[in-house]
């Protein structure tokens, strides 16, 4: 096939744009640093005191570092999310992924008395990781087990009643709504070294076990009935697809808060460029999200100087009519 | 079950409104009021009239408390916080008033009705055009408070003096006593205070102070124009720090991002007294990279700002003590 022999060069064209983002989310930002300033501190990679060499390396780094990780996350999740429940409209939001976490921070703030997005971390992870668990045991009951249906009813059931939870707690308690405000926004601000070697290690774990499903999302986006016909363990694909998803999700949303968009509209953009097969959809994903999320990161730091906007804000704005755009005038592949 | 609820409050509701007349006042009637018309123009502008003075009167926490400072005494009182750490109620005896709300934006109005208030004073917020507990943001159903009875304030405009001043008019005209022997030892132990203060300011030309409040994602520092205390403190010679561009939509503070904390270099920071705690500061160090770039920071020069709450004499003298203080330890040379 010609498409597929001009993808792989694609892939390697799109880590070139990576690092060319990366690059630049770490020279510019809401300060003014000088392209030899920001140089000089990479070269000698030591805090010498000076504001720049401290913005450059404990601000920008693990920033730039952190979106990078956090939206290659996100994007292989939406698309695993969408191939095994074969629904277009699957992201980490409507499996309960965000709403367990929110829930769990907002118990954090009332209950525990905690403050502090490093604290907020855990309670995250463990909340996306219960409502993901959650959302996959209502939806196993039944002869014919977790079908995407009833992967998709269970999530927006889990949502609904955790998200009830979390606005009944904060709808008393005007102090956590003031926390829950700054955390439910999604943004990379404000996140230094400790969250990014406190969640990375999940992160780079689920990323490269991901990489490992195309060819079960392939036969699963035939049918189960041919995937079964293909040999395949379909139980078996969806449990294992979930824990990865719960990891990459659940570690990202932790770190970040819950960010929009990535993971829905990626997938949509990779299986436009690459067609259906999965085994490049994958791969694409996980370079695109971490794209689209550090230029839009990026567009929030110098768009308010000397002031941010958070990249949540900047990814509800700017992505919502791309995405508008991509299904009106692009023909999307099926799920 | 709902609607035999509602018919219960608008029966209660009606009751109360209706006054029954059956004798019960005293509580919190201040018997000095004189009878007769009775007017006072607000920090809005507005002038509020009324067929006798009132006396039963609803106020928000400081405002409560300015009130009280000059013998009058409110029947009902609503907070922003609990009443037992809310700085301008926590050293006061709040025996025999009705608490309608402990919490910002939420005033029980039912308890409130049966009151039957014949006047509510909150503060006049000039940048959000509102009185105390009718800001936006605040519950619908809180805000028919308004409903109840006339509402006044003072303005928090340029200055606490004028709002200390205000409310002393405000109390004057409901009858208070203004001039007893505890109001006048107040007053005198706040101009001590001022001439104090400013006899230290004069002492360290040169120092430089900046308000501020950090938070997770940003440092915000406070715009003085809209923080009277912080006027009040440049008007007696401290060089309180005008931020060069504040929100446009929330005039108050001028944000930003941790990347610029070190944008003003101040050499003592008067830390938002809501968030400030003495290991405050060491704590931000340890947790934001940039904080300790602001030079005053890392030389552990910042001092309680009394944000936004100041309504009286005695509680400005004594918040002007420990300033004082800060100023007299602080060395102007810090940010050079």
């Amino acid at each position: 096939m010609r498409r597929a022999a001009a993808l792989g060069p694609g892939l390697v064209a799109l880590c070139a744009v990576l690092a060319v983002v990366a690059f630049l989310s770490v020279t510019l930002g809401s300060r003014d640093i000088g392209l030899s300033e920001v140089l000089h501190a990479l070269r000698s990679w030591d805090d010498d005191g000076s504001i720049s060499g401290t913005v450059t390396l404990e601000l920008r780094v693990p920033r730039t570092l952190l979106g990078i990780l956090v939206g290659a996350a996100l994007g292989v999740a939406g698309v695993i999310l969408q191939g095994v429940t074969r629904n277009p409209l699957a992201d980490a939001g409507i499996m309960g992924i965000n709403s367990g976490a929110a829930a769990f921070v907002v118990v954090a703030i009332t209950v525990l008395g905690l403050r502090g997005v490093g604290v907020y971390v855990w309670f995250a992870f463990a909340g996306a990781i219960v409502a993901l668990i959650l959302v996959y045991a209502i939806a196993s009951f039944g002869r014919e087990g977790a079908t995407p249906v009833k992967l998709a009813l269970a999530g927006a059931a889990v949502t609904a009643g955790l998200a009830s939870v979390t606005s009944g707690i904060v709808m008393t308690n005007v102090d956590a709504l003031n926390e829950l405000r700054f955390w439910q926004v999604g943004s990379l601000a404000g996140r230094y070294a400790p969250i990014l070697t406190g969640v990375a290690p999940f992160l780079l774990l689920g990323l490269a076990a991901s990489l490992g499903f195309g060819r079960a999302l392939n036969g699963l986006a035939l049918g189960e009935d041919v995937a079964r016909g293909l040999g395949q363990h379909i139980g078996r694909t969806r449990v294992a697809a979930f824990a990865v998803v719960a990891v990459l999700a659940g570690a990202a949303t932790a770190a970040c808060g819950p960010i929009v968009f990535v993971g829905l509209v990626v997938p949509h953009l990779a299986r436009f460029i690459c067609g259906p097969d999965y085994r490049w959809i994958l791969p694409y994903s996980m370079l695109l999200a971490p794209i689209v999320l550090l230029l839009a990161d990026l567009l929030g730091r110098v768009a308010a100087r000397p002031d941010e906007v958070q990249v949540g804000v900047v990814l509800g704005v700017v992505c919502a009519p791309a995405f508008v755009a991509i299904v009106r005038y692009a023909r999307l592949s099926e799920v | 079950m709902r609607a035999w609820r509602q018919i219960l409050a608008v029966a209660v509701l009606s009751a109360a409104l209706a006054g029954c007349g059956s004798g019960t006042d005293g509580g919190g009637d201040n018997a000095a009021a004189s009878a007769g018309p009775w007017t006072f123009t607000g920090g809005s502008g507005e002038v509020v009239k009324a067929d006798k003075t009132p006396t039963r009167i609803i106020a928000h926490a400081g405002e409560a408390a300015a009130l009280m400072s000059f013998g009058i005494k409110p029947v009902g009182i609503y907070a922003d916080e609990s009443v037992k750490t809310d700085p301008n109620l926590k050293n006061l005896d709040l025996s025999g008033i009705e608490i309608l709300g402990e919490e910002w934006g939420k005033i029980d109005v039912e308890k409130a009705a049966a009151l039957r208030p014949d006047l509510i004073v909150g503060d006049w917020w000039p940048a959000e055009k509102a009185h105390s507990g009718m800001e936006e943001g605040v519950d619908e159903k809180s805000k028919k408070l308004a409903e109840l009875a006339p509402i006044t304030g003072v303005s928090q405009g340029k200055s606490i003096v004028e709002l200390a001043e205000g409310y002393e008019s405000l109390a004057k005209s409901l009858g208070a006593k203004v001039d007893s022997p505890e109001i006048a030892a107040n007053k005198k132990r706040f101009e001590d205070a001022v001439t104090a203060f400013k006899a230290a300011v004069a002492a360290k030309p040169g120092l430089s102070v900046a308000a501020m409040s950090p938070a997770d994602d940003k440092v915000y520092v406070a715009n003085p124009a809209y923080a009277p205390e912080l006027l009040d403190l440049q008007s007696w010679g401290l060089d309180v720090l005008n931020p060069a561009s504040p929100d446009p939509g929330f005039p108050y503070w001028e944000n930003l991002s941790w990347e610029n904390a070190d944008k003003y270099q101040p050499d003592l920071i008067l830390w938002d007294g809501r968030s400030y705690t003495p290991t405050a500061n060491a704590d931000w160090g340890r947790k934001q990279p940039t904080w300790f770039k602001i030079k005053a920071a890392k030389a552990g020069a910042a001092v309680a700002w009394p944000a936004f709450w100041l309504h009286t004499y005695g509680d400005f003298a004594t918040e002007m003590g420990k300033l004082t203080d800060a100023v007299k330890a602080a060395d102007p040379n810090v940010s050079s």
